[in-house]
């Protein structure tokens, strides 16, 4: 029955030639160091279905943020358990994206015909380094803010443009209501855009071009 | 041996991947279900006796409001909400507290002593003393609260 369904739905859409493209392509012989994207991939789907998870409690202004935060994690079943894997998963997904980019680093494996690959890799840090600081302002508790106020005048000190990258990053002088949204703006909209993007890309190349062998002696 | 080559190595490590994969959605997905969900199927919290008044203040016969002030908890927010009791006595013993919103929509209704008839002001909704419906659209008489008395003090249960 599986099959024939199957069979059915693959002379329509052809999906078997993609499963096939993407899941049964030839691999060389490679080590568990290889897998540090894909785990890298599986904490991204962990976030995103948690971080939709928590958009259905929690609100980004001054007055509700702390309280909402607050209400997930002691009143709503499971929250506490959606709230951790955002909030751990968040920090595996910058220690696992770095340890991807030094394999990729140590094996050579950025060199040709894989450049784009690792430009796009390189953009893609930056996404997540990125979800990580807006993220850390958004249960508006005393680390988040006093963390964000640190992390905003490390922008101040940048020679001519400081102080306009750190009044934008605020929205205003101080770091208030206004920042808080913005904050979360870019945490649930600009970035998992470009972090989409960028991976839809990064992934068509590994498929494409294939991942590199283990590089011998004399590479 | 036939039979055994049939679920070879890499049938089984496919096996084992989707397996692992299910146990993990199952273990976000149950959660994640219950998290939605959860506090949707939250009963109202317990109610406590609040008291509105003293007796004295009910005439005989007449039906007098009373007004409590409660706490309500929705979500992460307190809100402090107003309850309002029509309380009626024939004797000076018993009493009775009625709801002074009406069972049809959620109006308030009004004691109008002329005519001795609760009136809602949306739907001309009428209820006699005893909160039974007279006319209107109202489908049940008026919601009544329990009460009791302690020493000449009224209380309701509410909240």
């Amino acid at each position: 029955m599986a099959a024939r369904v199957g069979d059915w739905l693959d002379e329509r859409v052809g999906w078997r030639r993609i499963w096939e493209a993407i899941f049964l392509r030839k691999v060389p012989k490679v080590n568990w160091l290889y897998t540090l994207g894909s785990a890298t991939l599986f904490l991204a789907v962990n976030q995103i279905v948690t971080g939709i998870l928590l958009t259905i409690y929690y609100v980004p202004t001054p007055d509700h943020a702390y309280d909402s935060v607050q209400f997930i994690t002691g009143q709503v079943p499971a929250g506490w358990l959606i709230r951790g894997l955002h909030h751990w998963g968040a920090s595996a997904m910058v220690v696992l994206a770095g340890l991807h980019m030094l394999r990729v680093i140590l094996h050579g494996a950025y060199k040709y015909p894989r450049e784009v690959t690792w430009f796009t890799g390189v953009f893609l840090l930056l996404v997540v380094i990125g979800f990580g600081f807006t993220g850390y302002l958004l249960p508006w508790d005393q680390k988040a803010f006093w963390a964000t106020i640190v992390g905003t005048r490390i922008a101040n000190v940048t020679p001519v443009i400081g102080e306009t990258i750190l009044r934008i990053m605020r929205g205003g002088e101080e770091l208030s209501a206004v920042t808080l949204a913005r904050f979360f703006g870019v945490h649930v909209w600009v970035l998992p855009v470009a972090l989409l993007s960028l991976m839809l890309v990064h992934l068509y190349l590994v498929i494409r071009i294939g991942i590199s062998a283990m590089p011998k002696r004399g590479d | 041996m036939k039979e055994s080559k049939r679920f070879d190595r890499r049938q089984f490590l496919g096996a084992l991947t989707w397996a692992i994969g299910g146990i993990i959605s199952a273990g976000l997905g149950i959660p994640a279900i219950a998290y939605i969900v959860g506090p949707a199927l939250q009963r109202k919290e317990t109610q406590n006796w609040l008291r509105i008044g003293s007796t004295a203040k009910v005439e005989l016969g007449t039906p007098t409001l009373f007004k409590a002030r409660v706490t309500r908890r929705t979500g992460w927010i307190e809100n402090e909400e107003e309850i309002s009791a029509y309380v009626r006595t024939d004797n000076g013993r018993e009493f009775v507290a009625m709801s002074n919103i009406c069972t049809h929509l959620g109006c308030r209704v009004r004691w109008v002593s002329g005519q001795e008839q609760f009136f809602c002001p949306c739907h001309n909704g009428v209820f006699d003393k005893n909160g039974n419906v007279v006319s209107g659209p109202p489908p049940r008489p008026l919601d009544r609260f329990e009460v009791k008395v302690e020493d000449d003090q009224l209380f309701i249960l509410g909240g």
